[in-house]
Order: structure tokens, then sequence, then C-alpha cells
């Protein structure tokens, strides 16, 4: 099967380490491409780029303000992640909550079948 | 560290019953099907077979009315310590994943863990260990879910 492209798949798009730190940056408000770039030590072409597949997976918003565009985190692109993720460990906990009330009647049943 | 490490899930729970009563129950559909899923989920038997080689092919059925086809083969049975299993949708399924239930012994309960190798490191990656890289340990997944659900 052939892999999504970076740009329209989620998952690919948060694989690269360094658009997953642009993502924990922008957690704490807007910020200018400048800023970013700066804090991560990477070059402004580098760091725009990596906000351009965060904006075509739907990861972050720009607007322009006066001279400078403003990146910010938009969550709700996170939300097939999250499904994807938390739908797993959900699955089993909930199970295991169900296997743990279940194995009162077990343990019961197999007391009553010693005596 | 494992050579699977970055292709794993690991859920582990105290139980509150000794491993022999908490293993019975993973061994027949009588039981599995009283706690399989989560709430609100059904399950419907079409084979079962609980030996190592053997199948269980069952539907699982959700609170929505979704079904979803299930195909477990058992790879390793060590009662009551040790159950390794493929898990997909169908026979041969190249997308079946594997995973191992250990049953310790601790006081008068038992401590499951749950480990699910994932086929790929990407899976298993992309989705939960970046996602939990996205919340900077700050923040539960329940937290961003909660943000998430909140801002739809």
């Amino acid at each position: 099967m052939a892999r999504a492209a970076t740009t329209s798949d989620v998952f690919n798009a948060i694989a690269e380490p360094q658009r997953r730190q642009i993502l924990v940056l922008l957690r704490a408000g807007e910020r200018p491409v400048t800023e970013l770039a700066q804090e991560l030590g990477m070059t402004q072409p580098g760091a725009s780029k990596h906000l351009r597949v965060l904006r075509e997976v739907g990861l972050v918003r720009d607007r322009r303000a006066g001279k400078q565009r403003l990146y910010d985190l938009d969550a709700r692109g996170l939300r097939p992640v999250h499904e994807w993720a938390g739908g797993f460990e959900r699955f089993w906990n909930e199970s295991f909550d169900r296997l743990d009330a279940y194995v009162q009647d077990l343990k019961q049943e197999q007391q009553e079948g010693d005596r | 560290m494992t050579a699977t490490a970055d292709r794993e899930i690991v859920i582990s729970r105290l139980i509150s019953a000794p491993p022999e009563v908490v293993f019975e129950a993973f061994t027949e559909v009588r039981h599995l099907s009283r706690w399989w899923g989560p709430e609100g989920f059904s399950t419907t038997t079409r084979a079962f077979e609980f030996r190592v080689g053997g199948e269980w092919d069952f539907v699982m059925h959700g609170p929505d009315g979704t079904d979803y086809r299930e195909w477990i083969s058992w790879t390793e049975i060590i009662p009551p310590e040790r159950i390794a299993l493929r898990h997909g949708e169908f026979r041969d399924d190249p997308n079946a994943f594997e995973s191992v239930v250990t049953f310790a012994p601790d006081g008068e309960a038992t401590r499951i863990e749950m480990r699910t190798v994932f086929p790929t490191v990407e899976l298993r990656d992309e989705a939960v260990e970046k996602y939990h890289a996205i919340e900077g340990g700050q923040q539960t997944l329940d937290n961003l879910a909660a943000y998430v659900s909140g801002i739809v």
C-alpha cells in the first residue's frame, strides 16, 4: 500500500520531530515564523516549509498582522490521531474494567464448585 | 529496551482475583463474551478453539450498531502466566498485530500486562509516541481530548 502524502496525512505530518516541536511552541499562543525559526535553531525558509505542511493538514492556521504573518495551533487537526491512539487504549482499559468485574463472579463460581 | 520497544503499546492493570481465575477468563467464549470490548459492546462468535494455532473468529457489535469483524489466533499459551496472540480482522490479515498478555500474582490480585507490537514503527510512532510528545508531558490525553472537543 502506498504511503499517504505528508501534505495530506496528519500522521505523516507529525512524524517529523521539528514539526512536533513547532506544535508544542504554538500551544503557548500564536507566533511569527522568525521567532519559531530562532527558537528551534532552523533557517526561516526551513521553518516556513514545515509550517506550510502543518497548515495543509489543518494543524496550523495563519493570519496577517501588519507586516507579519502569525501562526496559530489548530488542535482540531489532531482529532484523528487522538481517536486512533486514545481508541486503542480506551478499548483495553474499558475491557479490563469489565474483566475486573467479571472475575469476581468467576471467583465465586469456582469457590462454590470446590465445595 | 527490546528491539520492538518503539513499536509497542503497553497497558498494565491490577485485576482483583488470583492469576488462575483471571487466566481462566481468557480461555472460553462464555467468559470472553462477558468482558471483551468496551462498555456497551457485545460479540458473536463463529468459531473458537483455545489452543496454540487455534482461532477465534467473531464479530464485535458496537453500541451504535456498527459491526467489526475480528480474528484472533493464539501463538503461545502458558497457564496461568502468559498468552500470546495475533489480532486482525480476518485470517492472514497483513495488518494483524501481536499482543502478549502476562499474568503476575500481586498479593491476592493479578497484575495484567498487555504488550502489543504494531507491524511498523510508523504506525505506532506516528499515532502514539509522537502524540504524547505533542503533549509535552504536561497534559493528559483526556485534557487534550476535552480541549479538542471544546473547540470543534
